[in-house]
This record gives C-alpha cells, structure tokens and sequence, in this order.
C-alpha cells in the first residue's frame, strides 16, 4: 500500500544545517507530544537521526522512495516513573 | 609561557578595541595579575595583536589611538603591524612606537623570497599551539574576490603556512567561495583563482596536503552549479579544480580537529589544564577546540550573522562546544520584535536563536555593553539567551570550560 506523503512538508532541498534549523523551529511550536513530520533525503536522514535522539526526540524514519524518507519526530514524554 | 593573539583585517571601532582592552585588561588584572608587576623581568609575550588591512587605521584614527595607548601600557602586549600594507595606506604609528618602542612592531620576518612578511611573523605564533609535526593550518574565508582585499591577505596567508613546512585546509564560507571560481581574469588585481591554483601545486611539490573546501549551501545559492553522481560526490563545473563544493557538515568534521583556524578577524586563546600546557597532535580529534563565534552585524542586511549562527548550529551538532555571543551590531538580532509578513525563504533571526538556544553544545549570549551603548533591550522571549557583562565575557575566553581538553579556543568574528 502506498503512502501519501503529498501532505508533509518536503525538506528535502534544505542543508542539513538549515533542516536542523526549520525543524528545531517547527517543534518550537507544536504543543509538547504533537509529531513534527517531513520528507528528507538520504544524507538528511543521517544528519537529524543521532542529533535529535540524542536529544530527547523519539525519531521514526521510514523509506518512501529510494532517495526519500518520512521522518517523525515527538519529543519524549518525561516518565515520572524514571 | 601562554599565549593568546587576536588577528584583525577590518576598520577596528573604538567600541571593538574598547572591549578587547577590557578584556585584556580583566585577563591581567583577575587572572594574571603577576605580570602587571614592574619588577617582573625577562618579559615573555602574552598577547599579541597581529593588525593588517584596514584594522591599521586605528593606529591613526584619534579615538582608537588612546584605545591603543592603554593597551600598550599592559605589560606583554606586543602589537604587530602589516608593514607592507602601512606603506601602501601611508600610516604612520611613530607615535605609538617611540613610547613604546619594545612593544609595537613595525619590521616584518623576511620570508624565503627576501621580502618582509607579516604572515610569517602569524605563523610564528600559530604554530605555537601545535606538536609534534606535521602540521595543518586552517583558513575561514568568507569575502568574495576584488571587492575585498581579503583574499590576498588570505592567498599570502596560506602561501606563508607552506613556507613552514605545513598544510592547508581553506574552507570557503558565505561569500568566500568566489575566491574558486572559474575563469578569473581581474585587470588591476593579483587573479586569487589562478593564486589558488599555484598554491595547491605548490604544495604538492612540497608534499604537503592542501585541501580547499567550499560550502555547498553558499556555494549553490551563488549559481554555483553542481549536480550530486548518486554516491554523494558533489561535482562543480565553474569552480577551480582545488575546490572541492561540499556540504558544510565536512568543514565542520575539519573543524573537530586540534589545528589553528585562522581568518580575516580571529582570535586564538590558549587554554591550560592545572597549570600545565597542552599539547595535543593535530590528529586527536577527541580533543576539539571550543569555539566561540561573536556576531558583530546587523542580522538581515547581510549574510553575516545568520552565516555565524548558522556555522555554530552545524559545529554544536557535530560535538564541537559552541559558544555564540551577539556584541556590537550584532545585538539588534536580539532586540524589537521581528516579523516576517509575507511567507519567505528567509529566517526570522529571533526564531532560529529562539528554537536552538539550549541545543547540545551551543550557548548563546548577548554582551549586554554593547545593548546599553545603543539604549537597546533584549526581546524578553528570547530567555535562552544569557546576558554577559566583560568580566563573564572574559572567564568565556579564557578558562577552559567543563569536559574540554583541547589546547586552545577559536574565535572568529562574524
């Protein structure tokens, strides 16, 4: 089944700085727990993975095409458990 | 011995030479206050400040000169002149020099052609940071070709880091990448494409490495064309063959080494660890130098200080400690409340400092001197941003923060 992606913003002509840079911006925003999504290329998939995870972001990367992946980001809810 | 420099290219304003005294002055008098003693002998050279360009009309300019005076009066201040670009400005600093005649150095090292040359005499001094060679000088170029001076002062640079026996890594920034352009045929000037060129070959002669690297976002929003073969090469076709466009992410992978960055206006601090000095190989790249980058112009009517942002948001997230701080100019990035009416490919300044201040690795400060001086206040929103007098600014520069090893501390001006 295919995915329709027509409705996510695509970063995919952005530098990995300026990407980091919009996204950090657009979660900026987003009331905490509300997903930031995009359509990235391969080498922007990279750039965002390990710094956002790092972070505090759960990062969910999946394939849409051979050079464009849909990445989901969501700032981790803090487990008063932990 | 410790050793700091500062090297500065543009006109130098009394507000800027004004806060480098503070500093020097809280460095001598807070951290160093033993060097302020008369009966000290056998003075060694703490700070020197290498001037070329047109930093050396301040050496004129009446309201720089009494700026220069305090300064000289610290001990083991040593101010270095570009003496070929004095002769062609025809400034003379004989004032300065017959009060302190020790300090203020007019006459340059001769280099290998017999020549006076300032950028030996920087060499002398970068090169203090680095054992054991082999070595690696960096250069941050960020001016185009011809309409600034720069990039002979660049060219002269990297041929003096040769001379030394070391290699090259250029990496070309904002407008810097038009120093790689193809087909360069100036009329009045030295060509700095073919320049590039030569030095390249020059150092392949010498067997020494010589990389120039050019950023792939500035480059591309220049025309630069280039088209990617499918494994990540990036190919340009109007560029010099030196030049390698790629992304700015490689730079910064330059950047975690422990070598000497210079630029048009830099500055080096050397860091110590419990009163030893460090000495790190260039290659042991766990041990990144932090870096500190002032932004000193108006957010919008340049690339200028959203380059600088932009380079410490790509240097935080690759490792590097990253410390931004907003003086002079710089300031208005942070001050009013910015609006972008229309959608745009342009970003708000207040939004991005906004959305990264408590990123990994990056600090972000505002010099709050240089708000003052215009009567300006900071946007309160922007509470990620913490405010700095001198005294913060100085224990930034010179104390070695928590978890760095690294044996110096760049900055550069943007």
């Amino acid at each position: 089944m295919s995915v329709d992606t027509s409705t996510i913003p695509d970063f995919s002509d952005l530098t990995c700085t300026n990407l980091m840079i919009r996204l950090k911006m657009l979660l900026k925003k987003v009331p905490d727990g509300t997903p930031v999504e995009c359509i990235v290329r391969r080498d922007q998939r990279d750039t965002i993975d390990v710094p956002f995870s790092r972070t505090g972001y759960e990062v969910k990367i999946r394939k849409v095409d051979t050079n464009r992946f849909r990445v989901t980001l969501k700032k981790k809810t803090q487990n008063l458990n932990d | 011995m410790s050793s700091h420099f500062f090297l500065l290219e543009d006109t130098i304003s009394p507000e800027r030479l004004s806060w480098i005294e503070e500093c020097l002055k809280f460095f001598f008098v807070k951290l160093n206050p033993e060097n302020l003693l008369h009966s000290t002998k056998n003075r060694d050279t703490i700070f020197s400040l290498f001037l070329t360009g047109d930093s050396l009309y301040s050496l004129q300019n009446p309201e720089t000169q009494q700026i220069w005076e305090i300064i000289l009066s610290m001990p083991s201040v040593k101010l270095v002149c570009d003496s070929q670009e004095l002769a062609l400005r025809g400034i003379s600093v004989e004032r300065l020099r017959m009060k302190n005649p020790d300090q203020v150095i007019i006459h340059n090292s001769i280099a290998l052609n017999g020549q006076p040359s300032f950028w030996k005499d920087v060499m002398k001094q970068a090169r203090q940071h680095e054992q054991p060679v082999p070595s690696l000088v960096g250069y941050l170029h960020l001016t185009s070709p011809y309409m600034h001076r720069s990039s002979n002062a660049m060219l002269d640079c990297l041929h003096a880091v040769l001379e030394c026996h070391a290699s090259i890594d250029l990496y070309c920034y904002l407008d810097g990448v038009h120093v790689g352009h193809l087909g360069q045929k100036p009329s009045e000037f030295d060509n700095i494409g073919e320049g590039l060129t030569e030095l390249s070959e020059k150092a392949a002669k010498r067997g020494l490495q010589c990389q120039m690297l050019a950023c792939g976002r500035c480059a591309a929003a220049r025309g630069y064309s280039t088209w990617d073969d499918g494994k990540g090469v990036v190919v340009s076709t109007c560029a010099i063959k030196p030049l390698r466009i790629r992304n700015l992410n490689e730079t910064i992978d330059q950047f975690r080494r422990n070598h000497i960055i210079l630029a048009g206006n830099c500055a080096s601090i050397q860091l110590k660890k419990d009163g030893m000095r460090a000495t790190f190989s260039v290659l042991d790249n766990e041990r990144s130098p932090p870096l500190t980058i002032l932004i000193t112009s108006h957010p919008y009517g340049t690339e200028s200080a959203f380059g600088g942002i932009s380079l410490a948001i790509a240097a935080a997230s690759q490792g590097i400690l990253t410390r931004v701080i907003f003086i002079e100019d710089g300031v208005f990035s942070l001050t009013g409340n910015h609006r972008l009416d229309k959608p745009s490919p342009l970003f708000n300044m207040q939004e991005v400092i906004d959305a990264v201040s408590g990123s990994e690795n990056l600090q972000i400060f505002c010099f709050t001197p240089s708000l003052q001086k215009r009567g300006l206040t900071k946007n309160a929103k922007l509470n990620g941003v913490l405010d700095i007098g001198i005294a913060d600014f100085g224990n930034l520069l010179f104390y070695s923060p928590n978890g760095v090893a690294a044996n110096h501390q760049r900055v550069l001006f943007f």
